[in-house]
């Protein structure tokens, strides 16, 4: 298409400039395509809008509830001779919050829309006024395929990324601005809009709520924990993929193959069997008392009981011991990761500085390391924000097993192994809180950005990008 | 390609539910959950009698499997979605009912009333009085095992006479202090009460009372004082088993689902009581306990609620729950289905029906577990760091009765 004579227009500039056929397309998407005998497409433009329009009449009653969520709360009559239940029109708040969301989200789109259409059908008037060729509906669609192929190609996506990632997110946070939880269930019962009540649950410490106490040791706690088991995993990978392929290492493919075999089995099964050995009646316990291991512990104070080494159930054992397990899990990836790294220094630097004198140590902290961070840098982040969301280590070595003495981290579902993540599980799914759940998950996407804006910057920050080209 | 395997489920789906429908129009669909996959051959058969009792009425029933223990998690997530008849342990029947997820027994109530224990019949009883669903068993409570080769019935009675036995034959007694629903026997034996407000979510707790005829400090030090002697372990379910298998473990409290493993590794010498006596502010307390029920509801959702009451009087009557004793060892909570010898003479359920007179039906709102179970926690820890008794049962009590949901 010819973009003749098209200069930029605002929307308000190509209403008020345009004519009957521009100034009824606000209305009518196909009208400036009509008047101008685009037949086809006019008529398809009228189609999409009906549908949306449509979408948007079905689901304006959940709108209209928006505001209270729901009025009518459910209400059964029992018909004895039907043998079954009438019903009321009954409310249901959270169907009201999902398609109340949904039309407003259509709402917006359908405005947008005829921004654009109003803009477009301005640019064909004034395309045909300077006696330019309009495009046929074979060659818009043709578009599609060459010129506009983009579009094509992120329809899909952009429409699954919509649905199943953007409502549900916004619906997500929406919640942590309601009362939705156990005495507030749906369909029964009704949930309303509380403001910023569950997030003053969380942070005043005017008031005695069991969060407001909780929720500082359990972040302080996450981000010990990101920090701790990624650093610890990645220098150890690192270490041992030096190990593995020092030159005097023999047998470097059986060494790399173990650690492939630790990699393959699936976490639940290790951590599981793991949890078990550890347990306080596991078998590396039965195995300390029998050395007399668990007596001379018990001897230098050690162990607050004697008899049984408290591995995953006292806060002071249990700690280390789950940054141990993840390390003995997480290395071998690192491994991998590093050992790739590793093959591709460039031999050139090593040698030249070996020549000029650098020894072993210098030549890891001057050459490998700097070369490693620079390489795998954006995986240290990644593996940052996945461990701060690192749920199955920490659940399938603390459920059944880890009970808080802290009386009033028990008070808000807690313990001291918890992770954000897992204590808003336990809030989900044991209790039913999906508001408070809501508010920490809102905290843990703000903790995981910065974290990732922090580092990243950091990592790519001060012109590093250039460093080894 | 998720979006493309979720499109092809929707379709299956779709495609499942209209060829569903197709097959047998006139078909009354309903969908059942029993609590364990051991529970199907015995939930086939009661559906076999139950269509040869309804020859004028045409079902397509389908049995699915929902532990008792998680029932109420999984029903109140979609209740619209949910089953129509369910089994549920009974301490979830006030979150059902807060979800409104119950259908109350609307036909024939009385009559279930009148076959089952007065117990079980509280235990499927709201708050408002209606009965709520319908007994299925009697045996969810615990009560005391012991190997009889190595302690008398007489010591039996009493937790020290227990714990010194042990202790002399360098074995364990179990109790899993660290869990909420055991400790609970402890302080209620002492006659401290912890119970359900009327809301139906907070609880009301007086286990730091200081009035009381024995103190909640005086039970306290008890506890303190049983947790550190030498016979005693701290044993979930897992450590129990394990104790018995290894032999370390010559008795302990726990219920029927472990009756099983205790009469393997006990044989002869296995043997069941109620929960023994233990010494507090120089008495003998009697432990007390909560009794559990499983019982069967009716979603009050559900398309077809009155077929469903139908299968689940159906699926608690005296029969079923004879045959669910025969595949299942499960309890019965029918009268007459009790008086059957044959029943009487397992020791597990002569044990419950001992412990019965001290045993309360569980109503506990959400906050109790946790604040309790850090409270055994430090029992069993030996109160490490020393804090004072009283601040230990008034914090504890104040995360028990802490407003529901915050």
């Amino acid at each position: 298409m010819k973009r003749t004579a098209a200069t930029k227009e605002s929307f308000f500039q190509a209403f008020t400039r345009g004519d009957a056929g521009v100034k009824l397309t606000a209305l009518f998407w196909g009208a400036g395509c009509l008047v101008r005998r685009q037949t086809g497409k006019g008529l398809l433009l009228l189609l999409e809008q009906t549908v949306l329009l449509l979408c948007v009449l079905l689901t304006l009653p959940f709108l209209r509830k928006l505001p209270t969520l729901g009025t009518v709360q459910a209400e059964r009559i029992w018909d004895p001779v039907a043998r079954r239940n009438v019903w009321n029109d009954y409310d249901n708040s959270f169907l009201i919050l999902l398609f109340g969301v949904i039309c407003l989200l259509l709402i917006g789109l359908y405005l947008l829309k005829t921004l654009q259409m109003v803009k477009a059908a301005r640019q064909a008037e004034q395309t045909a006024a300077v006696g330019g060729q309009l495009p046929t509906l074979r060659q818009d669609a043709g578009r599609l395929l060459h010129q506009d192929f983009h579009r094509t190609l992120l329809f899909l996506p952009v429409a699954g990324v919509t649905l199943v990632m953007a409502i549900p997110l916004l619906v997500m946070i929406l919640i942590a601005f309601t009362n939705y939880d156990r005495s507030h269930l749906v369909p029964t019962n009704l949930f309303t809009w509380v403001g910023l009540d569950n997030f003053r649950l969380l942070t005043s410490l005017a008031n005695s709520s069991a969060f407001a106490y909780a929720f500082p040791r359990v972040l302080g706690w996450t981000l010990l924990w990101a920090v701790s088991a990624t650093l610890s995993c990645y220098f150890g990978g690192i270490l041992m993929a030096m190990l593995v392929n020092h030159r005097r290492t023999v047998a470097k493919p059986f060494w790399r193959t173990c650690f492939m075999v630790a990699m393959a089995v699936p976490q639940f099964v290790s951590l599981l069997l793991v949890r078990n050995l550890f347990a306080d009646v596991g078998i590396i316990n039965t195995l300390c008392k029998q050395w007399g291991v668990t007596d001379w512990l018990y001897r230098i104070g050690a162990i607050p009981t004697a008899g049984v080494i408290p591995f995953l159930t006292h806060p002071s054992w249990a700690r280390p011991m789950i940054l141990l397990i993840n390390f003995w899990v997480g290395v071998p990836y690192q491994m991998l990761i590093a050992t790739g790294v590793l093959i591709n220094i460039p031999r050139e630097l090593t040698e030249a500085a070996r020549i000029d004198g650098a020894n072993a140590l210098q030549v890891f902290r001057r050459i490998t390391l700097p070369y490693i961070l620079h390489i795998t840098g954006p995986s240290l982040i990644s593996g940052m924000v996945a461990n701060v969301n690192n749920f199955n280590v920490i659940w399938l070595l603390s459920r059944d097993v880890y009970v808080t003495t802290d009386q009033q981290l028990a008070a808000a579902g807690a313990t001291e192994v918890d992770l954000l993540v897992t204590w808003l599980y336990r809030l989900t799914q044991d209790q039913s809180n999906y508001k408070m759940a809501s508010v920490i998950g809102l905290l843990v996407f703000l903790v995981c950005s910065a974290l990732t804006l922090v580092t990243f910057s950091r990592i790519t920050g001060r012109g590093r990008e250039e460093a080894f080209q | 390609m998720k979006r493309f395997a979720a499109l092809l489920l929707c379709l299956t789906v779709l495609g499942g539910c209209s060829k569903d429908a197709a097959e047998n129009p006139a078909a009354v669909p309903l969908r059942v959950w029993v609590g364990d996959q051991a529970d199907i051959p015995w939930m086939e058969q009661v559906l076999r009698e139950f269509r040869a009792a309804h020859p004028d009425r045409s079902y397509d029933i389908r049995i699915g499997v929902q532990n008792e223990g998680d029932a109420a998690k999984v029903v109140l997530t979609d209740v619209e979605a949910a089953a129509d008849v369910f089994t549920f342990a009974d301490d979830q029947l006030n979150s059902l009912l807060i979800g409104g997820a119950l259908m109350p027994v609307t036909e024939g109530a009385d009559a279930v009333r009148s076959a089952n224990t007065p117990e079980s019949v509280e235990a499927a009883t709201g708050p408002d009085g209606q009965l709520y669903a319908y007994p299925a068993t009697a045996d969810n409570g615990y009560f005391l095992f012991y190997n009889s080769a190595l302690i008398s019935p007489a010591d039996a009675t009493t937790l020290e006479g227990l714990l010194d036995r042990a202790a002399q034959n360098g074995k364990k007694v179990a109790f899993p202090m660290t869990n909420a629903w055991y400790l609970y026997s402890f302080f209620r034996g002492a006659g401290l009460q912890m119970q359900l407000r009327e809301d139906g979510v907070t609880n009301r707790c007086t286990w730091n009372a200081t009035d009381a005829p024995i103190p909640g400090v005086k039970v306290l030090e008890a506890l303190l004082k049983l947790a550190a002697h030498p016979g005693f372990v701290d044993a979930d379910s897992d450590a129990f088993v394990a104790g018995l298998k290894d032999g370390s473990i010559i008795a302990g409290v726990s219920g029927t689902w472990n009756a099983a493993v205790a009469a393997q590794a006990w044989g002869d010498d296995y043997a069941a009581a109620k929960l023994p006596t233990y010494q507090a502010a120089d008495q003998a307390v009697q432990m007390a306990s909560f009794s559990g029920f499983k019982l069967v509801g009716v979603n009050a959702y559900s398309e077809h609620v009155g077929d469903a009451m139908d299968l689940a009087a159906f699926m608690t009557a005296h029969d079923a729950q004879v045959d669910r004793f025969r595949l299942r060892r499960q309890g019965p909570s029918n009268i007459a289905a009790l008086s059957d010898p044959q029943i009487q003479a397992e020791p597990a359920i002569a044990a419950i029906i001992a412990q019965a007179p001290y045993a309360d039906v569980q109503r506990v709102g959400p906050k109790y577990w946790d604040a309790a179970a850090a409270l055994g926690k430090i029992i069993v820890s030996g109160n490490p760091d020393n804090q004072d008794l009283q601040t230990l049962l008034d914090n504890c009590v104040a995360g028990i009765t802490a407003p529901a949901d915050q």
